[in-house]
This record gives C-alpha cells, structure tokens and sequence, in this order.
C-alpha cells in the first residue's frame, strides 16, 4: 500500500514526486534487482574478469598468473593461426550472409501470400531452425559421407561428379556456410514476411492504379519500403554468424588444413586444451570489441533509417 | 499481402519451383528418417535403397535398451525447463520494473542491462565456467541452467510488451488501492500472457539447442545435454558399422523439437519475427 | 465545509507551465463540470485531483483533509476513465471487487454493494461475463458501478461520453443526471462538449489555458458570460461578435456607431473602459425587421424547422447570425436586423464582458 505523505510538505516549486505512477520509490527497484543481481554476477563480472585474465599469463595447469600488460594482444597480432581463424570467419560471413539475405527475401517475396499451400512451404523451410546444431550436423555429415551419403548418392543417380565436399581446402569453408544457410534460412525469412505484412494494402492498391507492373511495383513499392529490414538482417546475420561455432567444429573439427576454424573454436581450444587462459581471453575480446562494431552500426542504421522516414 | 496474386503462369511456375525447393529442403531430415528404418549391416554395404524393404524396429530398439538418449533428453528438459522458469519470472519482473516504474538508478541501469545484448555469450563463457568450477557448480543442474538467466533478451522483450499495456489501467488499479506489486501481478501480467508463451518457447529451444555451455560445464556423460550427447556418438566407428542406429538416434532426439515446435508454430514465429534475433 | 478545495494549484511540464494559478470551492453534492477546448488543462486538473498527477504547487483538500500528496487510493474519491479502463481479463463482479478487496471489506460488505450498484445500473445480468464480452455502453456502466461501490466522497469522470455514439451519449446524459440525484453525490466530470456540460452541471468551470474563465450555473454562462471567450465558447450557434466605434455616453450609458453608420444606445452602463469595443448578441436576440438600425446582406437562409437562420454579411465584411422573423429573406437580399437591448452586451479590448442592464433595474 502506497503510504500516505503528512500534509506538511511545503507546496513551493516542484513538491516530492510522491503522487501518480510515476512517483520514483526505491522500493520500485525490488522489480529489477533479482534480474540484475544475476545479470550483474553471470555476466557482468565475467565480462570485466575476461578483460582482467586477457592481460595476464594464466597457465591452468599450474594455476600460476602475473602480469603481462598487452603482451597477449600482441601475440595475437602474430599469430598466424589467429590470423586464418579471422580469415575464415570474414570468408564465412561473406559467404553466408548475402546468400542468407537474397534467399530470404527470395522466399519471402514468394510465399507472403494467403493459402495452406503457402503455408505449409513457409513451415517447411523454418522448420529446419527449431533443431538442434547437433542434430543438424550429425544429419549433414551422414548426408556428405562420401559415396554413402545422400549427396554422394545424389550426384552419382544424376550423373554429376562426386565432389570432396568436406574434405576440400576450397570446398569445405562454402559448404558449411551452405549447411548453415539451410539450418536457418526460416529466421530471415521470418524477419522479411513480418516486414511485408506491415506495408499497408492501400499502396499496393495506388500503385495497381497507377498501372504499375509487377516488376515496378516489386522494385518501386516493396523494395523500397523493406530497405530497412534488409540492412537489419545483413547485420544481424554478420553479428550471428561471426560467433559461428558448433557446426564448424563439429563436422570439420577446423579441417582441412585449419581452413575452416572459427574464431570461437580458436578461443575454445586455447582455454581448454591449450590451458592459456590469458590467450583465450585476450581473443574474445577482440571477438566482443568486433560484436560491439557490428551492433553499433546495426543501431545507427535503425537510427538513420527511423530519421529519414520513408524515401522514394 | 502482396496483391501481386495475379493468376497466370509466372505464379504457377514460382509455386512449383517453390514446392520442388521445399521438397529437396527436406530431404536430408527425410533421408535419415528412411534410414532408421533400416539394419545397420545393410547400410554399412550400401545406402541407396531407402524406400524398399527390408524395414526394421532393430536400430530403435537397440536405443531403448542401450543408448543413453534418453538421459540426454531428461537433462536436456529438466535444464531447459529450469532455465526457461527462470527467465520468465526475472524478465517479467524487472520488464515491469523498467516499463513502469520509477525508481533512483533506473537512468543508467536500464542501458547497462540493453548492453548485454551485444555481448555474445562466447566473450564470457571462459571466466564464467571458471567461476563455476570455483563454486563447485560443474556437471550440476544449476551449473546448466543459471548462466541462461543472465540474458537480457528476455527483459528486453517484457519490457516492450509490458509498455503497450495501456497505462490507464494501472492508473485504475491505483485508485482501487492496489500496491504496486498487486497491480504487477494481478492486474498487468496476465494481460501479457501471450509474451510470456513466446518467451517462454523461444528460451526453452535456445536452451535445448545450445551447445557451447555444456560442452565446457558437462564433462561426465551422465549430465551431457541433448547436444552434447549426440556429438559425443558422431565417431568415425558409429559411421560406419552403426548407421542405422545412429539414424534412429537422430530421429529420437529431434522428435520432441519437432513435437513442440508443429505445436507452438504460431508463437514460434511471432517470437522470431516481432524480435528479430535468435 | 467544501467537497473539495483548490488552492492555488498550478502545473508545469518541465518548462511549460499549463495551469498558473488556479483556485476552486465545490461545495458537496454539486456537478461541477470543466469544460473547455483541447490543452486548456481541464484533463490535467481532474488527474491532479485523482492523484494521477503531481501538484507543481497549491493544495488540494477534499472533505476538509489535505490530500495534496496522498496516493490516489487515500483520497476518498473514484474516477470513471474515458476508455473505461476495465481490468479485461477479470469479470465484471471481480472488476466492481476489486478496490473493495484491497481496502479488506468484509466480504458480506462487497456483495451487498455489488449487489446494489448492480441493480442500480442494471448489471445483475452480467456479472459473470468479462468486459471484451460487453457492448461499449454496457462497458461504462461497468465503470461507473466500479466508481458507485467505493462509496467515495467525490465522483470523477474524464470524458465518460466521448466514446458512445449519439444515440446513446443522449441516453446516457439522462442517465448520469439520474444517478446524480439519485445519490446526492459531489460530482466533477470533464468534457469539451458545452451541450453536456450544460445539461448536466449545477456549475460549469469553464477553461481556457490554463486558467478558469468563469464558473457559474449554465443559465448565468449563457445569458451573462464574463468573457469573451465564454462567450463564444458557450452556445450553438455561437454568439455574434461585432467590432463597433464608441460615440459619447448618454444617459450614463455607452453609446456606439454600428457597421452601417447608425447610432445606437446600448443599456451597458457607461463605465466600460476603452473605445477599441466588440458588441455581442446572439443570433436569437439578432432578427430581421422591416426597419432596424443593423443594415445587413443575406448570404444564405438555414432553415432549421421550429426556426430559420439567416448568415448574412454587414457592411463592413463581419458576418453573423441573425433569426429570421416572418418572411424568410432570399440569399443576396439586403436586410434590416433590429437587436433586443437587453441581451445586447459590450466586450472590451481585453475580452472582458459588460453586460446590459435590464430597463427599469438599478444600474
């Protein structure tokens, strides 16, 4: 129960806040504590101890650490490994992130209709994204097993040549992205139906008395209207795939030839197999420092677009 | 909608190319249904007869009797349950806390906790699962469940939602008497039911799916999750002699994804759509 | 002792400050309506009396106890919100419940005044259904049967019928006048609409940014308003405004020179300040004669059934509103229009209003 205030209080210029919903109570803030108190413990402190073992030479076997300044960053700088870690990760992003953008907006387009049929397609093609990685990388790699597998199988029945899909320094890299693509093409695709859905009907309805054909209409009216969303995947899809992990791991184990280790395998296999957690830590950093980028440009995109309003 | 319906055969010929796509999309998960139906000693010589008989419950009941899925499928639920029990009572206290209320410290500490969403979990996982083993917390329910709850996703999502319930309300339950905490609990979240259910299924899959986390905080196989225990059988052996088995293990541990997710579709996909992230 | 007392209450919004100072007596038992445009401040008014709202500065007290800075729910009085504000997922008895279950009535107690207020409001058959369930006009019957079992000492509504459609905003009038008598309640209620504010109130607090222009029984807004803006604000169609050159006073009353070259004495006494003066009459005090000191042009003729009324335009460009008395003028014809003096008012250069005095009364 709200207290009653004693009529005491002076009346001048702005009184207590003490009235309405928005009156400010410390005792309001027993709604967020339970969260923050979590929040503050499991990932706040963890965040600020990374930054803390990133500057140090912490040895898990003998549990020894002191301080090494930037020294980790440094070696960074020179590793070779971490260098084609990087290198496969910005190859992965720029392999899968225009495939994932054009095909969902593709099967957007196509499917943002009423009907079961349609339906029906747009579940199929989302289901795949409720699996687990696990699930969907055991599925893949019997499905690329060389000649028992589906694919194998596949190409021998329609004559094509039995291509080494994972075991191939230029191959293996596309044909995860590829996998990745068809795991979780349902969720860009989800993104760009919603987005479709909001453009008012009465547009559409202008521009069909304007005889505008399909074509024009497709790239005058929708388009237009879903440049925000377009660029919204792009990044959301370059800020996830960046963290790629599972897959990779999984199916290549960042074979062949380290042509397809991601950046967080690099760090996963510093801290738990190579025991230098200093090293680990410094990596992801340098792993956060590039999701901040990527978010701060995904908001200053949402900003830009909500300021300029509609265009064309 | 599109009004681009127009009947003609450009229509037809994208629905047909589309039903074809959808088709050859499913044909991996279609494939492996087929072959768990089949003994693995045929499948060790030869894959491509996978609609023809012989058919066979072997590989299935080999799982029932020996494999250890359906432990993983127990610890799978029970910490996804946990974690998604969790996050649902966090986020919608502190999404009601941030939306509606006024409190010293609410300025900064709301951007502080919208921070977090741009902090991938792969930054933090190396300092947390050394907390946790500090704690004692490795290869325990908590220890799989807790660090879930620190997502800010979740809070995110109630806060936005608890602010569309329209204000006046409130300002009704005031008058009425109630305490703060009254009208949170009897008068506003019911009306956000429909959150819940959508945060709730988002975070009880990305529970299920994840890998990372217990990879690193499950090294006894007995506390393996779902994911971790498939992994743990993609060797080259099972590959080779137990293909059949490893089939069925497939089809036992995306049946219940499958289950929930034909159930939920509809709140799955707001999920996704009304958040844009996963 | 008054229902409720304003003290120099003033609001700001940051910077803005939308009510400067503004004082108020509402005795118990009155309907007390706070009429005005949009963003004259009366809705920031009632939700400062509800305790929705911060007081910038002033005091309220309501049956003599300051309740300035109590929690809404302490302050002895119910409001019926515009959209109803009814707790949807909860029924309609459960709604009424509610604010009695949080005070700790006996539960003996709640039913009898469910019971009541839904008899009363002719809700018994919908007690156990939910407000999505409800046409609109059931919905604010709800609300008020909300409002009616706290018992509270003084009723608040913010534009209750602004949500109905005509047939039943007219309906709905009645059926508040009703309730008003019914319980001898205090009741204020908010509204931009003069037709209800005058058909309901005993007294109208009539606003205009921020500040009260005048309060008074309806009859008095109408016939004697204080300002200009009153004035205009009350009455369908609105009052007639004509700019006018004052000539000397005679007889100790103002004398002035219509559009049109005429002389006319007015019964204002001569005390009205300034020579910049706008003469007011309403169209039905305005009519067109055979002979008259007005010279006007007939634009167009409404006619309007148990009355006609003449748009026309006077020489010097001002329209009005005059009623057609006999034969009605056809559009373009030029009349007379002859003024009934004792409803002839003078308004001066800041809008203040000086009434006629009636003949044969004191000055």
């Amino acid at each position: 129960m709200s207290p009653e205030i004693p009529s005491g209080a002076k009346a001048a210029g702005r009184a207590r806040a003490a009235v309405g919903l928005r009156a400010s109570r410390p005792a309001h803030a027993l709604f967020v504590l339970p969260f923050v108190a979590v929040y503050a413990l499991l990932l706040l402190w963890p965040l600020a101890k990374g930054w803390f073992i990133s500057f140090h030479d912490h040895d898990l076997l003998s549990n020894d650490s002191f301080y090494v300044g930037f020294q980790n960053y440094l070696e960074l700088l020179d590793d070779d490994v971490f260098h084609q870690v990087v290198w496969n990760t910005l190859r992965f992003v720029l392999i899968s992130v225009p495939v994932f953008v054009v095909l969902s907006l593709m099967l957007a387009l196509a499917l943002n209709r009423p009907g079961r049929l349609a339906a029906v397609l747009r579940a199929i093609f989302f289901c795949a994204s409720v699996f687990s990685v696990t699930l969907i990388t055991l599925v893949w790699q019997l499905a690329l097993m060389p000649e028992r597998g589906l694919v194998a199988q596949g190409s021998a029945a329609l004559g094509l040549p039995q291509l080494p899909w994972l075991t191939s320094d230029l191959l293996a890299l596309p044909t995860l992205a590829l996998v990745t693509v068809w795991w979780i093409i349902g969720l860009p695709m989800m993104l760009f139906l919603s987005a479709l859905q909001q453009i008012p009907s009465d547009v559409y309805e202008a521009a069909a008395l304007d005889n505008a054909s399909r074509w024009r209409t497709l790239t005058h009216v929708t388009l237009p209207a879903l440049k925000r969303t377009v660029a919204l995947v792009a990044v959301i899809e370059v800020i996830r795939q960046f963290q790629v992990f599972p897959q990779i791991m999984l199916m290549t184990n960042g074979g062949p030839n380290n042509t397809t280790r991601p950046i967080v395998q690099f760090i996963y296999e510093q801290a738990f197999m190579q025991l230098s957690l200093g090293y680990a830590t410094a990596a992801s950093q340098v792993l956060l420092a590039v999701m901040l980028v990527g978010v701060s440009v995904q908001m200053w995109l949402e900003r830009r677009e909500a300021a300029q309003g509609v265009r064309r | 909608m599109t009004p681009m319906l127009r009947k003609g055969w450009f229509d037809r010929a994208v629905m047909a190319l589309l039903i074809v796509l959808a088709a050859l999309w499913m044909l991996p998960l279609l494939w492996v249904l087929a072959l768990s139906f089949k003994p693995n000693e045929l499948l060790m010589v030869r894959t491509d007869v996978f609609l023809a008989p012989p058919y066979t419950l072997a590989n299935y009941a080999d799982i029932l009797q020996t494999s250890a899925v359906f432990r993983w499928l127990g610890n799978s639920a029970l910490v996804a349950a946990l974690q998604t029990l969790g996050v649902l009572v966090l986020s919608s206290l502190a999404g009601y806390g941030f939306a509606r209320c006024e409190f010293p410290g609410r300025r900064w500490l709301f951007p502080l906790v919208l921070f977090g969403l741009a902090v991938p979990s792969q930054s933090v996982f190396i300092p947390l699962h050394r907390l946790f083993s500090d704690w004692g917390l490795q290869n325990t329910y908590a220890g799989l469940a807790l660090p879930g709850l620190a997502a800010p996703f979740g809070v995110f999502l109630m806060t936005q939602y608890f602010k569309a319930v329209p204000i006046d309300l409130e300002e009704a339950a005031l008058l009425d008497n109630a305490s703060r905490f009254k009208t949170f609990l009897r008068v506003v979240l019911p009306l956000t039911l429909p959150a819940q259910a959508t945060l709730g299924i988002f975070t009880f899959l990305a529970c299920w799916n994840d890998y990372l986390w217990p990879l690193v905080i499950a090294t006894q196989p007995e506390m393996y999750t779902l994911t971790r225990g498939l992994a743990s059988t993609q060797t080259n052996f099972a590959q080779s002699e137990g293909l059949g088995f490893l089939m069925a293990q497939a089809v036992f541990a995306g049946a219940p994804v499958l289950m929930i997710y034909l159930f939920f579709q509809k709140h799955l996909v707001t999920a996704v759509a009304g958040t844009g992230r996963s | 002792m008054a229902a409720l007392k304003l003290e120099q209450i003033c609001k700001r919004y940051g910077a803005v400050q939308v009510i400067p100072d503004l004082s108020l007596d509402v005795a118990p038992g009155e309907f007390i309506v706070f009429l005005g445009p949009s963003g004259c401040g009366k809705t920031s008014l009632l939700r400062m009396i509800a305790g929705l709202e911060e007081v910038s500065g002033g005091r309220i007290e309501i049956g003599g106890k300051d309740v300035t800075h109590a929690a809404p729910g302490q302050r002895q009085l119910a409001m019926v919100f515009q959209h109803y504000a009814l707790y949807p997922h909860m029924t309609v008895r459960e709604n009424l419940a509610f604010g009695l279950r949080n005070i700790a009535l006996a539960e003996e107690e709640i039913d009898r005044r469910i019971q009541e207020a839904a008899r009363m409001l002719e809700l018994d058959a919908l007690l156990a259904r939910k407000p999505g369930q409800l046409s609109g006009g059931q919905r604010q019957r709800v609300a008020i049967g909300r409002a009616v079992v706290k018992e509270p000492a003084l009723f608040l509504f913010d534009e209750p019928l602004s949500n109905l459609d005509a047939a039943l905003r007219g309906r709905t009038r009645l059926e508040l006048a009703q309730l008003h008598r019914r319980l001898g309640a205090t009741m204020i209620f908010v509204t931009h609409d003069q037709i209800e504010a005058m058909t309901l109130a005993t007294r109208i607090v009539v606003m205009n940014a921020g500040r009260i222009e005048q309060v008074a029984p309806p009859s008095e807004l109408y016939r004697r308003p204080a300002t200009r803006f009153v004035a205009g604000f009350i009455g369908t169609p609105g009052m007639n405004f004509v700019p006018v050159r004052r000539l000397a006073d005679r007889q100790g009353l103002a004398a002035i020179e219509l559009p049109g070259g005429q002389e006319l004495l007015t019964r204002v006494p001569a005390a009205v300040p300034g020579s910049e003066l706008t003469l007011g009459i309403r169209p039905e005090h305005l009519v067109t004669a055979a002979r008259g000191p007005l010279p006007a042009q007939v634009e167009m003729v409404e006619f309007l059934g148990e009355r006609s009324l003449a748009h026309v335009r006077l020489v010097d460009g001002t329209r009005a509103i005059a009623t057609v008395a006999g034969a009605s003028p056809a559009a373009g014809e030029l009349v007379q229009l002859d003024l009934v003096m004792d409803e002839a008012h003078l308004f001066d250069k800041q809008g203040l209003a000086h009434h006629a005095v009636a003949q044969g009364a004191a000055a």
